[in-house]
This record gives structure tokens, sequence and C-alpha cells, in this order.
């Protein structure tokens, strides 16, 4: 063997001992997939943005600090996906994101109607769904990877409704007569219907009242004529359209009613709002939400102003920042970033710290057998000056509450 | 029911009625003249309001104005969409073939329009806010609301200068003989591509400034056209396709009946008066309200 042959094979030797040799190479570690399925076009678009852009900071946050320890410091990565206008391109967005790749689990998808479809292929793909829509039957179903952060609607009926009867009392104005209108996207059906059946009369009101149609509204006349003839002490308000929602607030003004708006939903919350109708037609209009800014949580919405530019935060992506916190968390219990075991960590999950817990008021969050969590009880937000506060319950809120009428 | 109330919902429904006519009347337009069902028409009123709202707040121009000057960038962009686009599948060659070019351009402009608005501008609603979206006009017992008072007259006004101008001048008669026949037209020296140019523009920039009115109390969003693009074809088919004075007859009814509904049915049902009265319509009469003058202008 030639001096040329020796130094070759030597050389090969050497290259084939390395890997035996050499410092053991560093595991590769799979991301960690969380879909977002929000609509991102059409009307419902500016709460999928908002969704996402809460999503955004949390994963930013999780994997600046390392990511999912227990699976070596593994990477979130969002995939997202838009839920339109319907529920059926909803469902198929769902298809389509679940199947293409693994998902580890997902969010969405804003509007009840649209989760009623999306956790059904949740469902089928097994993978545990994170929502925070509000309407009943999303967790009536039976279904094993659906978890509903939200108080459902009918409890928000149920404990609103209490709230603004207290309050009106309280300032000598006691509630006799009530309107309810909105449109009939599932949420806001689920919120009337336990008022229009039991609530109202159980505690002597009057419902004088009652609107709902189907987006999108063409004219709000005939609906704020009636509130007009009928003087309701208080209007249950919930119009999910932007449009929609905007042409009774412009009639409510030009038809001077003057009566306690209580909105259902964050859909009233949003700073387009202030642009649209002003400060001033907004200023003591409550809404019942999952979850909005509470005392404590001024860092937290001051770097999402920071980072988005939007004027204050809202429950859209607060939900969907406790949303992904809370999956980090699930998949830190089950070392795992298996949808199964995820589903299964969520299902026993008992959290009272960290930015989810933290985020979803009272504090605390863990899941009864049907998917929904214990104890979530909805928070009463309400205009001032031109911005949204929490005003309800008392020890978390960020500014005292205004009756007036 | 007192007549005052009775007299407010008729009233409600021709003020937003209006609106609609004018957006029907640019539809009618072009499938009149030029045979072609344009998907897209929605996303220029959508475009139209995002211009008559950049007026208002970069210029200070009023919407009841920013509408008007809508116009004429909207006719040439109208003109210049015809000669890159639609003029290679319009006017010449197997009908059926066309036919389906047109729909999947139209329907493609129309999706490419939607989607680069809301990337672009944001899916976030803007709003022009006007004194008059939220004052109202006292007449008796009735409450008009000035905004849609207004633009209904704005409609109006619109709607009878685009009656004068193909009754009356040269260019809106060879316009109606291109629509008739285009083959006699063009032995008179009509040039029938370029009527149908003509045609595109006035019809897009029709319901630009139909945008621009219902932008003095109507949000703007990118996807707004959704809202309305049923009932422009709803109004059209009513009033006799192609018919400009039927598209305009058929916008007004639409509102009216829309607001008349509520007299019987639920709001939940109220665009289900709006498909009955529809469907009643062309059951007793298939060539629409203004049948005769169907595929005329």
């Amino acid at each position: 063997m030639s001096l040329l042959s020796r130094a070759v094979t030597l050389a090969l030797a050497l290259l084939l001992a390395l890997p035996v040799v050499g410092p053991p190479p560093a595991v590769a570690v799979d991301d960690v997939k969380i879909a977002l399925v929000v609509p991102l076009s059409g009307r419902w678009a500016r709460q999928g943005q908002l969704k996402k852009m809460g999503a955004e900071m949390a994963i930013d946050e999780i994997n600046a600090q390392g990511g999912i320890k227990a699976l070596g410091g593994a990477k979130i990565v969002l995939r997202e996906a838009d839920a339109g206008d319907s529920v059926e391109k909803a469902v198929s967005a769902a298809q389509r994101v679940l199947t293409r790749e693994k998902i580890s689990a997902g969010i969405g998808s804003w509007l009840s109607s649209f989760t009623l479809g999306v956790t059904e292929v949740a469902e089928r793909q097994q993978v545990p769904w994170l929502t925070l829509s509000y309407a009943d039957n999303i967790t009536e179903r039976g279904f094993k990877y659906t978890f509903q952060t939200s108080p459902v609607s009918s409890a928000q009926a149920e404990q609103a409704l209490d709230l603004v009867v207290e309050l009106a009392k309280r300032n000598n104005q006691p509630i006799r007569k009530a309107a309810l209108i909105g449109d009939n996207t599932a949420a806001t059906v689920f919120f009337f219907k336990p008022l229009r059946e039991k609530l109202l009369q159980a505690k002597g009101i009057e419902l004088v009242v009652d609107e709902v149609w189907t987006p999108p509204l063409p004219d709000a006349t005939s609906i704020v004529q009636k509130l007009r003839a009928t003087q309701p002490d208080v209007v249950f308000y919930g119009a999910t359209n932007f449009p929609d929602s905007i042409q009774v607030l412009q009639k409510v003004k030009e038809f001077g009613v003057k009566t306690h708006i209580q909105g259902v939903g964050a859909w009233l919350v949003t700073p387009e709002y202030v642009k649209t109708v002003g400060k001033e037609l907004l200023d003591n209009i409550q809404a019942v939400v999952a979850a909005h800014p509470l005392k404590g949580q001024e860092e937290l919405v001051k770097k999402f102003v920071q980072r988005t530019g939007e004027p204050f935060m809202t429950q859209d992506p607060l939900c969907s920042y406790a949303h992904v916190w809370l999956i980090k968390e699930a998949a830190e219990q089950a070392k795992s970033a298996d949808p199964k075991a995820i589903r299964d960590a969520l299902a026993k999950i008992d959290l009272t710290t960290g930015p989810a817990a933290s985020t979803l008021s009272p504090g605390r969050i863990r899941f009864d057998e049907r998917g929904r969590r214990i104890g979530a009880v909805p928070l009463i937000v309400q205009w001032q000056n031109g911005e949204p506060f929490t005003v309800v319950p008392v020890n978390l809120a960020t500014r005292p509450v205004v009756w007036h009428k | 029911m007192v007549a005052s109330e009775l007299t407010q919902y008729v009233v409600t429904g021709l003020l937003v009625g209006g609106v609609y006519a004018l957006m029907s009347i640019g539809l009618a337009l072009i499938f009149g003249v030029m045979r072609v069902v344009n998907f897209a028409q929605g996303d220029f009123m959508m475009l139209g309001m995002y211009l008559t709202y950049y007026y208002a707040v970069v210029l200070g121009i009023d919407p009841l104005v920013g509408a008007l000057v809508t116009i004429p960038p909207f006719f040439v962009v109208g003109l210049v969409l015809h000669r890159v686009f639609l003029a290679r599948v319009t006017g010449g060659g197997d009908p059926n073939r066309e036919m389906d070019a047109q729909l999947i351009l139209t329907l493609g402009m129309s999706l490419i329009i939607t989607n680069a608005t809301t990337m672009i501008l944001s899916p976030m609603p803007r709003a022009i806010r006007t004194a008059y979206a939220t004052q109202a006009f006292a007449v008796g017992p009735l409450l008009l609301n000035q905004a849609r008072t207004y633009a209904f007259f704005m409609a109006l006004c619109l709607a009878a200068a685009v009656y004068v101008f193909l009754t009356r001048t040269d260019l809106g008669k060879a316009l109606r003989a291109a629509a008739d026949d285009p083959e006699a037209a063009s032995y008179q020296g009509i040039n029938v591509r370029a009527m149908h140019g003509v045609a595109f523009g006035v019809g897009i920039a029709l319901v630009a400034a139909a945008g621009g009115l219902l932008a003095t109390y109507y949000p703007i969003e990118p996807n707004v056209a959704v809202n309305f693009i049923v009932l422009m074809f709803v109004a059209v088919v009513l009033g006799g396709l192609g018919s400009i004075p039927g598209a305009f007859v058929g916008g007004l009814a639409i509102g009216l009946v829309q607001s008349l509904t509520l007299l019987v049915l639920p709001l939940q049902l109220q665009n289900v008066g709006v498909f009955v009265a529809f469907l009643l319509v062309l059951y007793v009469r298939p060539q629409g309200l203004f049948g005769r003058r169907a595929r005329t202008v």
C-alpha cells in the first residue's frame, strides 16, 4: 500500500470514527404546532386579526424564554387558517389545517356558530381545541377534545341580569321593562334564550321588545322605533356584525332613545367603535365579556399596545394569549407534543399560576368532564371616556362602575 | 297600526331603496350594453366607499361631495379595466365560451379586490363620522334620517342624469344602439368596443358613487360588498335584465319590501319577504317588471 493510499485510508477511518468519538449531537427538537382557525377575511376578520395578535405575542414570549422545557426547548409555531365568513368555510379551514401536518392543539374560532363546526373536525381528528366562544351547546355534545374557557352564554345572561338589576336598584331606578335586540348567531341566541324564557319573568321584568335578525341588518329604524315607543329600562344588545351594531347605535342617538345598553360579548368593546360613533355615545354602555384587562395586568397591556399599535387590549387577544400559554403548560405536564397526551393533560390540569391563569378570571384553570372551565365568571366592561374598563368584579376592576340613564 | 307608523315604514323603505337603486343601475347598464354579469360590481362599490373615506379624512371633503368626486377616477378605471381585460372576452367569438370567461374574470376580479383591500388596508372597519348620520328631519310624526335622505335625493339626481345621458346625448344614443344591435350599430359607424368601455366605466363609476353615498351612514370594510351584491342582482333581474329604469324601480322595490315585510313577518325573515316578492314577480312576469324593455337601455 502506497503512502498516499495509507493516508487516504487513515483519513477515511478518522472521518468514520468522528461521530463515535466526538461530542453527542444535539437531539433534533420538533416544533410544537398550534392551529389558529379564526376569521381572517369576511365580516368578522377584525376579531380574527385581534386573536392572532394575542396568540403571536404569547408564542414570542414562550419561545424567547426557551420554549417548552419538557420537550427539550421545543419552539411553538402557529399554523393559521382563515375561517372566512361562513360555517362551511370555517369547517373546511379546520379540515385543511388539521390534516396537512401534525397539530398538537388548536384555538378558535371566535364566532360560536363557527366553533360548533370546527370543534366537530377537531374531535374527529382527536386534536384538543381551546375556544373562547360562549354558546352553551359547544360543550353539551359529549366531545372529549373541546375545552371552553369562557363562561357559557346562559351563565353570562344570569349573572349580567343580576348585576344590572342590582346596579339599577342601588341607583333608585329599578328595572321594570327590558328589551332583547340582537342577531341570531349562536352566542346571542343562547344568551337571550334563558332571559326570554324564565330569568326576566322571575325578576318581575316585562319583556317589551324582542327583535332578532339575520346579519346583515338592512336598517335599524323599526327596531329603534320600538325602543322609543316602549322605553325599556335596559336593552340586552347582541349585534356581532359591526355595521349592524353601528346602525343600531346611530339610530339610538338619532331617535334620542335614553336607555341602559348592556352588550353581549366583546365585539362591543373594540377600538373602532370610538372612531365610528364617538366616545360620547359609547359612554356608560356596558358589555358582558369572558376576559378583559384586570387590575395588575397593566404591564401585559402596555406590552401589547407597544407591539401592535392597538389603543387597548380586549377579550380576543387576551384569550388567545391565555390559550397558547395553557397549551404550553399542558405540553409541559404531558411531556409530549402528541395531541392525545395534551388533551389528557388539559382534562386534568389545575392551574393557578402563570400567564394563562392570571389572564382568565378568577385566576384558576381546570375543566369539568364536559370541557367547561370550572368557576369561569363573566366580567362586565364599561365604556368610560372612550376606553372600555373592567368594572365587575369589583376586586379586579380597573374603574368603578358608573350608572346613568 | 296607525297611519303614521305605516308611512314611516314606507318612507324608510324608499330611503333605503334609493341607494340600492343607484347601485343596481350600474350593474344593469353593464349587462344591458355588454351582456357581462359583473360579479365585481359590489367590490367597486366598496372601493368607492374607501375613496370617499380618504377624500373626507385626508382632504376634508364632505362625503356627499366626495361621492360625486369618485365618478371621474372610477370611470377611467373602468375604461382601463375594459381595455386590458374585458375587451378580450367580449364582443365576438363563441358566446358560450365568452360567457364562461366573463364569469371567471369578474369573479376573479372580485376575489382579488376584496383580498388585496384586506391585506393593504386591514380588515378594521372605518367610518366617516358625519353629524347628519345621527340626525333626522322631523316631518310631522315622521323621522327621516338626514344622511339617508341626502343619499336618496342624490341617487335620484344621478339616476336622472344617467337617463338624460342615455336618451339625449349622441354618446348615450350610441351606447343604446350598441346594446340593441351591435352589428347594425357598427354598420352605422359606431365603435361598439369603445361603447363597451364607456358602459363599463359609467357602470362602475355609478356604483362607486353609490358606495360614497352609502359611506355617509354605513361603516366601510373590505367585505362590505357581500351585504349588497345579492340585492343588486335581485333588483336588476326584478326590473328586467339590462333595463336601467327597471333596475332603478327594482332597487326601490327591494327597500320598500324589506321595510314593509316587517309588518307581517319577524325581523329575522326580512329578506325572505324580498325573495318571495321576487319569485312572485317572476312567476307573473318572467321577463321582469320592465320586461318589454329587457335587454335594452
